[in-house]
């Protein structure tokens, strides 16, 4: 089990070097949630903390969920999946090291509206900074695991399971609360974002949108997306993963 | 000395659904195809691979080698049947047997992306070698298969001997008791065909057990000490290369070459031949009586006004024996 972790890392490692500056990645990465801030933003009047939140959520769920649904359309392609699977791990092994690496990538990424915002909007963090980054890590992870749930469909073409991330990923993105109070969308409460912009908002000065259990409640539910997310992805990919060596 | 097995695969199946009609449907030659949508790509086989042999399996394109070779290297699960790597099921225990594995998939590459050394230090890492043992290692395989110099260039730089090289590399990097190789020189220049070819000879003698699927008769002939030859997911035979040209020891072989070519038909329709198959510039024919039919085709020649350039007679070679079990189809 350690040891299979271990190797999780070493996969993280390569995925890491190889994928992080490719195209789609980069769009979806760090295009997209540039775009988006400025189409979400320009012309309202918004609140400094809202706009840290907002932009911290979108960054960290488009970053951490790039790389996932790619990799393994990549590889098939690329025709290095065979190779790997071969080696002494298991598929769970090469979905870990896809998520550590994806989490790794959204955090970085996410990380730099916080610090700008706590630089140059003179924002406090009214409790402890050390919750917020706990926070962004388990979302990270979170996200990341949902992310490879997009990769199942055995293709070998990334651009097939791009256009069913655009699908899921956006709607997602419309109906949670982004730079705006949480209880102004109805449906905010089935998006896993909702929960992280509310621990950032009680992080950096607002009182929790649920109530004086708010930051439990916060992260029970995204404890409990990334498990269903983690464990579907092993599901789905076991079930999968053979289609991608016929004929 | 006692030889034990490194592989015992008992009735082996490995059959896989097709898409229904109406849906896009993959045609493959030599494929078994049943009528309820199951090819079956290996059906039924069973063999043994003693430890330290050169095993080859030899078959036309589609009759079930790289299945097989996946189902070995616990890449496709079997629909039926066993594997034991040295005796222990490769589905029970895939880890600590894959530890002892070295694979170089048909189908397979390297990471472009990475350099030849972060790919093998890649691998090395997988395998859980400790890093000053995997970088002596890596070192000592780019420096034996010729690629120390470009060990900084990225893999993607590489021509598609140089990849294979390092593919070889990789496999070898957790120092294999088994080596996998999925026509490990398809493809490939004379000149890094012949180092694989070597470097398979050496590890060979010491000690490791390899496993090659070609449809290369030359490949198998050279490097195997025994070889199973399947076709439509059977094994048809198996035996040693020199055995297995004894199946055809009651023909001879006759390579002939014309100024100008004939059409085969003609060729065929001579008398004495049993078999015609056009090679560069001329034909292989089999024969029975080759003084019958060496009269025959000067005489053809003659009457045609056609000039030989070469007729050479020699004995069958592995292919003659190969061509013969594949057309006869059936399991001997």
């Amino acid at each position: 089990m350690i040891t299979q972790i271990r190797r999780s890392f070493v996969i993280a490692k390569k995925d890491f070097r190889i994928y992080y500056n490719k195209g789609p990645v980069v769009i979806q990465g760090i295009l997209f949630p540039v775009i988006l801030f400025f189409a979400f933003t320009i012309g309202r009047s918004i609140k400094p903390i809202y706009m840290i939140s907002g932009l911290m959520a979108m960054v960290l769920f488009l970053t951490s969920t790039s790389i996932g649904p790619v990799v393994f359309p990549w590889e098939t392609r690329q025709q290095t999946l065979e190779r790997l699977i071969t080696c002494p791990i298991s598929i769970k092994t090469v979905l870990l090291g896809s998520i550590w690496g994806s989490s790794l990538f959204g955090v970085i990424f996410s990380s730099v509206p916080l610090i700008l915002g706590l630089i140059f909007l003179s924002i406090q963090p009214s409790i402890s900074l050390l919750i917020v980054i706990i926070g962004i890590i388990l979302t990270a992870l979170s996200f990341s695991s949902f992310s490879l749930i997009l990769s199942v469909p055995p293709t070998d073409m990334p651009a097939n399971t791009m256009i069913l991330t655009i699908l899921i990923k956006f709607p997602l993105l419309f109906i949670s609360p982004l730079f705006m109070p949480i209880n102004s969308t109805p449906l905010a409460v089935v998006s896993p974002l909702t929960y992280f912009i509310d621990i950032i908002n009680t992080g950096l000065g607002e009182n929790s949108s649920f109530g004086a259990y708010g930051l439990l409640i916060d992260f029970t539910i995204l404890l409990t997306f990334g498990f269903v997310f983690l464990f579907l992805s092993f599901f789905l990919h076991g079930k999968t993963l053979q289609k991608r060596f016929r004929g | 000395m006692i030889i034990t097995n490194a592989i015992t695969v008992s009735s082996l199946s490995k059959y896989f659904k097709v898409p229904k009609r109406g849906k896009k449907s993959r045609k493959s030659k030599g494929i078994q195809k049943s009528n309820d949508n199951i090819v079956r790509a290996v059906d039924n086989i069973s063999f043994e691979v003693k430890e330290g042999e050169i095993f080859g399996f030899l078959g036309p394109n589609g009759a079930g080698k790289t299945t097989t070779i996946r189902t070995l290297t616990g890449v496709l699960t079997p629909t039926e049947g066993k594997i034991n790597i040295f005796g222990e099921d490769i589905w029970e225990h895939p880890i600590p047997i894959k530890q002892v594995l070295g694979n170089v998939p048909e189908m397979a590459n390297v990471y472009m992306d990475l350099t030849a050394l972060q790919n093998l230090s890649f691998i090395g890492e997988l395998y859980g070698i400790p890093k000053k043992e995997h970088l002596n290692r890596a070192e000592m395989l780019l420096k034996k298969f010729e690629l120390f110099e470009k060990r900084h260039f990225k893999a993607k730089k590489f021509s598609k001997g140089m990849k294979q090289r390092l593919l070889l590399c990789m496999a070898l990097m957790s120092d294999p008791k088994i080596l996998f190789l999925d026509e490990p020189v398809s493809g490939l220049d004379v000149q890094s065909a012949r180092v694989i070819k070597q470097l398979i000879k050496d590890y060979n003698q010491r000690g490791m057990t390899i496993f090659l699927t070609t449809h290369d008769m030359n490949v198998a002939n050279e490097l195997c000490d025994r070889i199973a030859i399947i076709n439509k997911g059977h094994i048809i035979r198996l035996d040693t290369p020199d055995n297995l040209k004894k199946l055809t020891q009651e023909y001879f072989a006759i390579d002939c070459y014309f100024e100008n070519v004939q059409p085969i038909k003609e060729i065929k329709n001579l008398m004495s031949i049993k078999e015609v198959q056009e090679i560069k510039g001329g034909y292989h024919i089999i024969v029975e009586n080759v003084n019958e039919a060496l009269y025959e085709i000067i005489n053809h020649a003659k009457s045609n006004n056609l000039k030989i350039i070469q007729l050479n007679t020699h004995q069958p070679t592995l292919e003659d024996a190969f061509l013969k079990l594949i057309e006869g189809g059936g399991k001997n």
